[in-house]
C-alpha cells in the first residue's frame, strides 16, 4: 500500500466531526457578535451621529464590496505585521466574519428602519415619548419582523462564507474535507459528503430561521391597523 | 514608510493578476448566463420532470459554499479523465454555481412580467417558442438588469477564491507580493480598495444601463 492508498478510517469521522464543531463555533459566535456590532452600526447612522456614522459608512461598505478572503488575509497576516502582535487562524476567523456579517447586518437594520410608516413616529414624537421607549416599543418590534427574513438569508449565506477560513489554516469543515482528500484521493466521497454537511446546515438555519419569521410576524400586523 | 518606487515593481505583476480576474469573470458571466437562462425556462416550465431538476440544481448550488465545489471540481475532474488547468477549471465550477443565481434572477424576471400580455401575444397566434424569445425573455431580462448586476459583482469577487487552486489571479498575486515584500498590510488593504472600486464602478455602470433599458417602465422599474 502506498501512499494515499490508505482508505478512510474511523479517525476520519472523528476528524469530521471535529470540522463541523468549529464551522459551528466560528459562524455562531460571528453570527452573534455580528448581530449586536451591525445593529449599533446601524443605531448609529439611523441617528445621524455625524463622523462616526460616516466613517463605519465607508468600512462597512468596503467589506461589503471585496472578496472575504482578502479580508482575511489583511486580518491574518496584516494585522499583526502591522501592530506586532500574534493572532491565531481562529481569532482571525472569528474577527473578520463577525466585521463582514455586522456590515450586511447594519444595512438591513437601515433598511428595515426606514420602511417603518413614518407617521407612526411622528405620532410617537407627539406624544413626547422619550427617544428609548420609542426605539424599545415601535421601532424594535416592528423592524424586527420586517428585517427576519433578509436575517435569516444572511445566515445561511454567512454560513457558506465560513468556508472560507480554510485558507488560513483554520480546521473546520471544508479543511477536513482538504486534509482526507490529500491522504485517501477519493475526492468523489469526500467533497459530496462535505458539500452534504453543508447543505444540511443551510437546511437547518431555514428551519429555525421559518419558525422565528412566523413568530415576529406577529408585530407587524400593529403596523397594518 | 512606503516606498513608490519599491511599489512600481510589483505593477506588472499585479496587473497580470487583474488580467486575468478579467478574464475569468467574463468567461464566467457569459458561461452562468448561458446557464442560468436555461434554469430560468425549466423553473417556470410545465413539465414537471424538468421543473424538479431545476429546482433541486438551484437548491445544491445556492446552499454548497463555492470553495467546496471548486475543490470537487479540481480533485474530483482529473479522476473521471477530465483534465483542465486551474483556469477552466474555475470557469466552469463558477458557471455552474453562478449559474443557480442567475436562474433564479431571470425566474423572478419572468414571473414579473404581466399576464394581460402573454394573452396578446396568444391571441395573435404566436409559437410557443416565439412568446419566449421575443416577448417575455426580452422583458425579464431589461427588469432584471440591475439584480442580474449584484449576482455578477458577486461573482467577481468571487473569483478570489480560485487563489486556492493556485490560479494566479488578483488575489493569488497579491498573496506572492505580500509575501515577499513583508508587506501584507498595505498589500491587502490596496487590494481591498481596488476590489471595492472596482465594484463601485461596474455597479454604477449597471444602474445607468438599468434606467436606460427601463426608461418607458415608469417610476417602479427605475
Amino acid at each position: 500500500m502506498g501512499y494515499g492508498d490508505e482508505g478512510f478510517t474511523i479517525y476520519d469521522l472523528l476528524l469530521w466531526a471535529e470540522g463541523l464543531g468549529i464551522t459551528l463555533w466560528i459562524f455562531i459566535l460571528s453570527t452573534v457578535i455580528g448581530l449586536v456590532l451591525g445593529v449599533l452600526i446601524g443605531l448609529v447612522r439611523y441617528y445621524h451621529i455625524t463622523i462616526l456614522g460616516k466613517l463605519l459608512m465607508i468600512v462597512s461598505e468596503s467589506l461589503k464590496n471585496s472578496p472575504v478572503i482578502v479580508q482575511l488575509f489583511l486580518v491574518y497576516f496584516g494585522i499583526p505585521a502591522l501592530l506586532q502582535i500574534d493572532m491565531t487562524p481562529n481569532m482571525a476567523a472569528v474577527i473578520t466574519l463577525s466585521g463582514n456579517t455586522a456590515a450586511f447586518v447594519a444595512v438591513i437594520v437601515i433598511s428595515s428602519i426606514e420602511s417603518i410608516d413614518r407617521r407612526q413616529l411622528e405620532a410617537a414624537r407627539s406624544f413626547a415619548l422619550p427617544k428609548l421607549v420609542i426605539l424599545r416599543h415601535i421601532i424594535f418590534p416592528q423592524s424586527l419582523s420586517i428585517a427576519m427574513p433578509m436575517l435569516v438569508s444572511l445566515a445561511i449565506n454567512q454560513l457558506q462564507v465560513t468556508s472560507l477560513v480554510s485558507v488560513i489554516g483554520v480546521i473546520d469543515l471544508t479543511r477536513v474535507g482538504d486534509i482526507v482528500n490529500q491522504r485517501t484521493f477519493e475526492p468523489f466521497i469526500v467533497w459530496p459528503l462535505i458539500g452534504l454537511t453543508y447543505f444540511i446546515l443551510a437546511k437547518l438555519i431555514a428551519i429555525v430561521g421559518m419558525r422565528l419569521e412566523r413568530k415576529f410576524s406577529a408585530y407587524r400586523l400593529v403596523g397594518e391597523l | 514608510m512606503l516606498d513608490l518606487a519599491s511599489i512600481t515593481e510589483y505593477v506588472p505583476a499585479f496587473l497580470d493578476g487583474f488580467i486575468i480576474t478579467a478574464e475569468v469573470s467574463i468567461l464566467s458571466i457569459l458561461g452562468s448566463f448561458i446557464l442560468g437562462i436555461l434554469i430560468a425556462l425549466m423553473r417556470v416550465s410545465s413539465n414537471r420532470f424538468l421543473n424538479y431538476t431545476s429546482l433541486v440544481y438551484v437548491d445544491l448550488f445556492r446552499n454548497i459554499p463555492f470553495i467546496v465545489l471548486i475543490f470537487f471540481g479540481y480533485y474530483g475532474l482529473p479522476e473521471i479523465g477530465v483534465y483542465m488547468d486551474a483556469f477552466w477549471t474555475g470557469c466552469l465550477v463558477l458557471s455552474i454555481a453562478v449559474g443557480a443565481y442567475v436562474g433564479e434572477t431571470i425566474r423572478a424576471g419572468i414571473l414579473s412580467v404581466e399576464k394581460g400580455i402573454l394573452e396578446a401575444a396568444r391571441s395573435f397566434g404566436f409559437s410557443k417558442f416565439q412568446i419566449y424569445a421575443k416577448i417575455i425573455l426580452p422583458i425579464a431580462l431589461t427588469i432584471s438588469v440591475r439584480p442580474l448586476g449584484s449576482v455578477f459583482i458577486n461573482l467577481i469577487l468571487t473569483t478570489s477564491i480560485l487563489s486556492s487552486i493556485t490560479l494566479n489571479e488578483l488575489t493569488g498575486v497579491s498573496k506572492v507580493i505580500a509575501s515577499t515584500t513583508f508587506r501584507p498590510f498595505e498589500v491587502y488593504v490596496f487590494l481591498v480598495i481596488f476590489y471595492g472600486l472596482l465594484t463601485f464602478m461596474i455597479s454604477a455602470l449597471i444602474s445607468l444601463w438599468h434606467r436606460h433599458l427601463n426608461r418607458y417602465l415608469g417610476e417602479e422599474a427605475s
